[in-house]
This record gives structure tokens, C-alpha cells and sequence, in this order.
């Protein structure tokens, strides 16, 4: 690709020579920017101390010794796997749970009714609070993040199944009424089709959460994990490693999210472009 | 058409049934008092907790010295989110130039800020307001963007020929009329950042009601670490009333109700 | 045989509670089988209530509704109901749209695939078959719709204003095609409208009601005069232009209006 300079773009459209949309041109060039300012501060000019912020040749060397060598208990891709996997693990039983209630919530208000109060004692404690009380429960292993990822991804499946199943178009259901269609074919050809763009939504939340649990359960206490790695980087005053760590957080959590957009799209193929 | 049983019986008895069980598995010794203590005992050691100190100071103190770290972390993710999406939705340079960095910032779990901001700014109020400002941050600067984008390009234009400066158009303009979506932002990012910082005393910060937990933890004291559940999940209750009071008023004088 | 009886009917909405309201009070009428009544009458005069009512969607108050000798208890298919929005499913293309209807009385393979040839055929929408609502025009949305109601073979349709939310243009060319469909499948139709040429040129009676509470005005003969006269065979805008039609829509034009006055 070419790229051209942002307002230079010219009229006549040429064949071979893709164009590039502006704000591509200058996202690149920002970051681009900004990757040249860190370099230039740290191990240039040193305005910023090694003790505060890594330099990039750190960085890159943190990266190399954490996947060759390893670092906390494991390498980077050890980490990452199993970080990933309990937020797997943690995230579906969530979903598998959370879709189906907040389901029979939005489709029947005595259903509504029974679960609401419950939930509303326990909703406003955030997440993270339940972190103790499960490592009184689960101790410091998979179990005790499991279940933290298990409560945060719980919310926001069953509320946004809810709203989505509450707010199904009513003429769409008496649509299929007048057709004949059984109640079982209204909530598969109506109801869940008609609610998924905002189970997705809370599928999306959910995982989010996930991730933002996660890092916090195993910042408490864990013995492998992405959130491990930065602590233990966090303890040893080890810049570079938890710029590394950091970064595969956000790297892992962004292909998660990906997969799941992926999903979406395959699942609400039907709908409109924007 | 009138319902066999009314549904506030279904609400009544879920909360009998959720309270009964839990009194009923503790007093019947099914599970230990050092993994689940009764009601009871949770709200004993409430009383006890608001009388005697605990890890240095009394329920509420611990309570109130959290809530004002938050409101250190949030104001300071509001004063910077907000005018930066509202300008974002003015200038499209600065929009591309900081979407890109912005969609990366979004993907790092906000707790994972947590060694940078003790290295920082120390294990003190320095490094909470830190996490809490990455965790509060992004709604901000979100909803205002959108909201900005929202407003009327012609109220611009009006402003603009009567000779409004860009600031008077960015306070006069832009912010009122973003002012519902950015109002909806805040309280999504009052949640986030109450829970970062309860996520930052939990990991680094050694005080607070956050601390209060994990010394109630090591202490094999579950029942304080229930007490400071509920009463965070009161703190963050709370504010959430309170802007979501904001939000209806803002929405009642913007939109007519 | 279905024929619509709809016996001393009232609705009264929020019955037993603190503000109760008349919607329909007492109204009386029978559709014969493969009969085609248009419903006018002013905004508000309980059209589409009594529309409802039929198809089962809304419960009777006072009075009872019967279907081919069966008293209305819910909806079902053999009232298949055509909305002014459409309600075509998003997320199901045309052709799995048009065969809703048909998969609840479990028709075969062979016989969906050829009632879909039929009317995409018949609606001259070849071609269209695996598309989705969002990518069709208003018009041809909703002729899916009709579609889908005539392929669920009811004995009644009722239509709510089907045409409502189209151009003019597209208006007069569904016009035509609902009659030409109409000769060749003919069925019990009640077709709610606002405009006064659509209700005479499509229907055998004319239906006007009048409001406060919803009653019926008059019931009008136009069977007698179509036929006499052959609309069918002629184009929509001919028909139109014939003294006996301008005749018709004249007098409910004055029902109509004398509505209007008594409002003021
Ligand atoms: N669910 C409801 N609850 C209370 N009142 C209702 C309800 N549905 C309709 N009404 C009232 O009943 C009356 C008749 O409504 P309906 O929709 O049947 O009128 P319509 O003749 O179809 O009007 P339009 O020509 O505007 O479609 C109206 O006054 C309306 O406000
Ligand atoms: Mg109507």
C-alpha cells in the first residue's frame, strides 16, 4: 500500500494504487509519534527513569527472557494460556447460566418477580469485592477465580438477555401467533432471534468484566497467569516485565473480543448494514 | 383478568426463601462458620465494627476515607474525559489521532494499571486515584464524544455566525447538548470506578474499606468480610442513586420529561 | 365455509379498573365466506380493535365472535392477519418468511418449495427467494407479507391498513394485484383502510363506523355494482373514472364527513 498524505488524496481514482482513508494516515502517524517520543525519552534523552517506565529495548528484552526463559512461574505463552482459560472456563459458565435466567426473566414476570429482589441485594457489590470471600472459599487456586469471573459475567448476561427478551417487538410475536406458529417456535423464531443483538451485547460486557476480574483476582493472589507475571514483575520493581505483562493482557483480552464479534456477525447475519 | 397469586407474594418469598436458607445452613451446622456465617452474626459484627475500630478505624471512617478517593479519581476522569470527547466530536483531527490510542488504552483491564500507579504515585491516596481514574475514564470520554456528535450541526453554524469563540461554543453549545449522554457516562463510569478502587485496596492500597476485606480474609473473619461487602455495595448504591437523579433531571429540563 | 359472525360485540379497555373505556360498543355483523368487506371510518373509531378482536389477538368484552361456527379464543391460523408494518421477520429470508405459515400445519418439503415459486410468481418478485426484508423496497415487503398470509391457506385474512405505509404509486399497483390475487385465491377478507377508493374499488361491502364510542354506521353495497359494471376486468384508474364508482364513494365520502362534523 501506498499510503498517500492526508488532504493530497487525488480525484481521479487509480487502479493500482489503493486509497487510503485519512484517518487511518493519521492514526498510524500518532502512534507512530508516540512510539518515537517513548524511545527518545527513555533511552535517548532519559528524561524518564528506568525505575518509572521501561525503555523499548528493555521492553523487547523483557519480552525475549519471559518467552525463552520464562519469568513467575512460567512463560509468556503458559501465562497466557491459562490466563485465558479461566476466563473461558468462568465466562461460559456464566453465559450458560446467565442467558437462560435472565431469559425466563424477561418471559415471565412471576419468574421476574422471584429472582428480582435476590438480585438486587446482590448486584451492587461490584465484582471485585467477592474476591476475598472466594479465596475464604476456593483458597488461592483455579476454583477462587473461577467463581469471580463466574459472578462479574453473570450480571450483565442476564441483564441484557432480559432487556433484550423484554423489549422483543410485539407485533413480530403476534405476527407468528396469527401464522399458527407453538409457543415453542414463537421463543425459537421469534424471541431469541429478536433478542440476540442484545444478548450479544451482554455476552460483550461479560467478557470485559471477565478480563478486568480476572487481572484483579490473580493480582491478589495466584501461581501462574498474566496477572501473576505482573505482580510478581510489580514486586521485583521490574518495569519492562509489567509493560510486557500489561500488553499481553490487552493483546489477549482484544482476541477474545474479537472471536466474540466474529460469532456475532455469523449469528446476526440478517441484519441491516448499518 | 386477576392473577391467582399477586406478584409481590413471588418477591416476598424469594427474599424469605435466600434469608432462610442462609440462617438455615449456618444454624444447622451444614457449613462451617469459617467459610459462611449466619445473618446473624454478619449483622453482629456490623454493630461490633461501627463501635470498635478495626485495622485502624472504625466501619464508616474506612468507609468514607474510599468514598473520598473516589471522588478524587473520578473528578479527575471526568475533567479530562469529557472536554476531550467533547472536542473529539468537534475535530476530527484529534478524533483519528486519538481513537487509535484510545481502543488500545480501552483493552488493558483497568486493575492492570495497578504497578504503574503504586511505582507512581505510591501505595497512598496517589496510586488509588490512579486506578480509579483508568477504571472511570473511558465512559467519560465516550459519551461525551457521542454526545458531541449528536448535537445539531446547525446550532454550531448558529453559534459561529453570531460570532461565538470556541470556547463559548464548546460550553455553550456542545456541552448542554451532550449533557444527557454524557450524564448516562457517568454513572457507567461511577461504577467502574468504584470497583477499580476497591480492586486497588485489595492489591496495593493498605487502607480503606477494600483493606478492610483482606484483613478480614487473613484474619479468617468472613463475616467482616461480608460487612464490607454490603457496605460497599451500599457506597456504590449510593452513587448510583444520586447521578441517576442527576440523569432524570438533566433529562427532564432537556427534553421536556 | 368462513364465515365471520361477530355477535352484539363490545371492548372496553381497562375493564374493572379506575377509568374504563369504550373502544366498541354493540357492534353486529356477518361476513359471509370468501366475502370481501373494507372497514373505513374516522381515526380512532375502534378499526383496528375489532380487527384484533377477530384475529385474537385482543379478548371480547361483551358478546362473542365466531369463526367458521367457532367461538374466537386466540389466534390461530386460519385468521391470518396482514399488518400495516408489515412484521416480516428479519432474520428469515423471503422464502422462509412466505412458508411460516405453512410449517405450522406441517406441509411437506415439495409443497413449500412450490407455493414459494407460486407466489413470488404471482407477486412478480422472482428471483427474490433468499433475500432479507432490508434488502426489498416498502412494496415488495409487503407483498411477502401477503404472501405469507395467503400461503398459511386461512379461510380468513385480515388486513390492518396494509397498504397504509406505502407511496401512491406502489399503492395503486398493490391495489390491482390484491384483486387480481384475490380473483384467483378467493377468501374471507377484512380490509381496514383509510382511503375511500381503495375501500369501494376493493370490496363487495363498505364497512364505515363511526366513533364515541365505536359503532357502525352503515354497511354498503358495492358487489352488486362491480359486478353488473365488471371492474375486474378493467384497469384501476378506469374504474375510477365511472359514474357509478364516484357514485359509491360519494355516499361514504358523506358518512364520513357528517362523522367529522359531529366531532366539531
Ligand atoms: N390497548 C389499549 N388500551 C386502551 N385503549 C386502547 C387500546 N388500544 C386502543 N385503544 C383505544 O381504543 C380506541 C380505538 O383504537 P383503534 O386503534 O382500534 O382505532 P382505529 O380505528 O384503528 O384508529 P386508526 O384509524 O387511527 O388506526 C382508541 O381511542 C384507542 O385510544
Ligand atoms: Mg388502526
Amino acid at each position: 500500500m501506498m499510503p498517500t498524505v492526508a488532504g493530497a488524496v487525488p480525484a481521479k481514482r487509480n487502479a493500482w494504487r489503493p486509497r487510503v482513508r485519512r484517518s487511518v494516515v493519521t492514526g498510524v502517524a500518532t502512534i507512530v509519534a508516540l512510539l518515537v517520543a517513548w524511545w527518545l525519552s527513555t533511552s535517548v534523552l532519559g528524561l524518564v527513569g528506568p525505575a518509572r517506565f521501561p525503555s523499548p529495548e528493555a521492553f523487547v528484552a523483557a519480552l525475549q527472557r519471559i518467552w525463552t526463559q520464562g519469568y513467575a512461574g512460567g512463560t509468556l505463552i503458559e501465562h497466557v494460556v491459562q490466563s485465558v482459560r479461566l476466563v473461558f472456563v468462568g465466562f461460559l459458565t456464566a453465559v450458560a447460566v446467565g442467558v437462560p435466567l435472565g431469559f425466563l426473566m424477561g418471559y415471565d414476570r412471576r419468574i421476574e418477580a422471584f429472582v428480582n429482589p435476590v438480585f438486587l441485594v446482590l448486584r451492587p457489590i461490584p465484582p471485585l469485592a467477592w474476591i476475598p470471600l472466594a479465596i475464604v472459599w476456593f483458597s488461592l487456586g483455579d476454583a477462587s477465580k473461577v467463581f469471580v469471573i463466574f459472578v462479574s459475567a453473570f450480571v450483565p448476561s442476564v441483564i441484557n438477555t432480559y432487556t433484550g427478551v423484554r423489549n422483543v417487538r410485539k407485533h413480530l410475536i403476534e405476527a407468528a401467533l396469527v401464522h399458527g406458529a407453538s409457543r415453542g417456535r414463537v421463543i425459537r423464531e421469534v424471541y431469541l432471534p429478536d433478542a440476540s443483538p442484545m444478548i450479544f451485547t451482554g455476552l460483550r460486557l461479560s467478557l470485559q468484566a471477565s478480563w478486568t476480574t480476572l487481572v484483579a483476582a490473580e493480582l491478589v493472589g495466584a501461581f501462574l497467569g498474566l496477572g501473576r507475571a505482573l505482580q510478581t514483575a510489580y514486586r521485583d520493581v521490574n518495569t519492562p516485565m509489567i509493560l510486557v505483562a500489561m500488553v499481553a493482557i490487552a493483546i489477549s483480552g482484544a482476541l477474545t473480543t474479537i472471536l466474540l464479534a466474529r460469532l456475532e456477525k455469523r449469528v446476526i447475519r440478517w441484519r441491516a448494514e448499518a | 383478568m386477576t392473577r391467582a397469586v399477586p406478584l409481590w407474594l413471588y418477591s416476598l418469598s424469594s427474599l424469605v426463601l435466600f434469608f432462610g436458607v442462609w440462617q438455615g445452613v449456618t444454624v444447622l451446622g451444614l457449613v462451617s462458620p469459617f467459610v459462611l456465617p449466619s445473618p446473624v452474626t454478619v449483622a453482629e459484627r456490623a454493630i461490633a465494627m461501627m463501635q470498635r475500630p478495626f485495622a485502624g478505624a472504625l466501619l464508616w471512617e474506612h468507609a468514607f476515607s474510599s468514598f473520598l478517593r473516589f471522588l478524587g479519581g473520578f473528578g479527575l476522569a471526568a475533567a479530562i474525559g469529557v472536554p476531550l470527547g467533547l472536542m473529539m466530536g468537534r475535530f476530527r483531527l484529534l478524533d483519528e489521532m486519538v481513537t487509535p490510542v484510545f481502543e488500545a488504552y480501552r483493552y488493558v483491564a483497568p486493575l492492570a494499571w495497578v504497578p504503574f500507579a503504586a511505582l507512581w504515585f505510591g501505595t497512598g491516596v496517589g496510586g488509588a486515584i490512579m486506578v480509579i481514574f483508568t477504571g472511570a475514564f473511558a465512559p467519560c470520554l465516550i459519551n461525551a464524544y457521542r454526545g458531541a456528535r449528536l448535537v445539531d450541526k446547525h446550532l454550531i453554524e448558529a453559534a459561529q455566525t453570531h460570532g461565538a469563540s470556541e470556547f463559548r461554543i464548546a460550553t455553550e453549545v456542545l456541552l448542554p447538548g451532550a449533557l444527557p449522554s454524557i450524564v448516562a457516562g457517568l454513572r457507567v463510569s461511577a461504577g467502574l470506578g468504584w470497583q477499580s478502587l476497591i480492586g486497588a485496596e485489595l492489591i496495593v492500597v493498605s487502607s480503606g474499606i477494600g483493606y478492610v476485606m483482606i484483613q478480614g480474609q487473613s484474619n479468617l473473619s468472613p463475616q467482616t468480610v461480608i460487612t464490607a461487602m454490603l457496605v460497599i455495595g451500599l457506597i456504590g448504591l449510593l452513587i448510583d442513586v444520586g447521578l441517576r437523579g442527576v440523569e432524570t433531571a438533566v433529562r427532564r429540563k432537556w427534553e421536556g420529561q | 365455509m368462513s364465515e365471520i359472525v361477530i355477535d352484539k360485540v363490545s371492548k372496553i379497555f381497562g375493564d374493572g379498573g379506575a377509568k374504563p373505556f369504550v373502544a366498541i360498543d354493540g357492534v353486529d355483523l356477518r361476513v359471509e365466506d370468501r366475502e370481501f368487506i373494507s372497514v373505513v371510518g374516522p381515526s380512532g373509531c375502534g378499526k383496528t380493535t375489532l380487527m384484533r378482536m377477530v384475529a385474537g389477538l385482543e379478548t371480547v368484552s361483551r358478546g362473542e365472535i365466531r369463526v367458521a361456527g367457532k367461538p374466537v379464543t386466540g389466534p390461530g391460523p386460519d385468521r391470518a392477519v396482514v399488518f400495516q408494518q408489515f412484521a416480516l421477520f428479519p432474520w428469515k429470508t423471503v422464502r422462509e418468511n412466505i412458508v411460516f405459515g405453512m410449517r405450522s400445519r406441517g406441509a411437506s418439503r415439495e409443497e413449500r418449495d412450490e407455493a414459494v415459486t407460486y407466489y413470488l410468481r404471482l407477486m412478480k418478485m422472482e428471483g427474490t427467494a433468499d433475500k432479507y426484508p432490508h434488502q426489498l423496497s416498502g412494496g415488495m415487503q409487503q407483498r411477502v407479507a401477503i404472501a405469507r398470509s395467503y400461503a398459511t391457506d386461512p379461510g380468513v385474512l385480515l388486513m390492518d391498513e396494509p397498504f397504509g405505509a406505502l407511496d401512491a404509486q406502489t399503492r395503486t399497483i398493490m391495489q390491482e394485484e390484491l384483486v387480481r390475487v384475490s380473483k384467483g385465491n378467493p377468501r374471507t377478507v377484512m380490509f381496514i383502510t383509510h382511503s375511500v377508493e381503495e375501500a369501494v374499488y376493493l370490496a363487495d361491502r363498505v364497512v364505515v363506523m363511526g366513533r364515541n364510542p365505536g359503532h357502525i354506521r352503515e354497511v354498503i353495497d358495492v358487489a352488486s355494482t362491480r359486478q353488473a359494471e365488471r371492474w375486474s376486468e378493467e384497469p384501476i384508474d378506469d374504474v375510477m373514472e365511472k359514474p357509478s364508482f364516484t357514485h359509491l364513494r360519494g355516499q361514504v365520502w358523506r358518512l364520513l364527513r357528517e362523522q367529522m362534523g359531529a366531532d366539531v
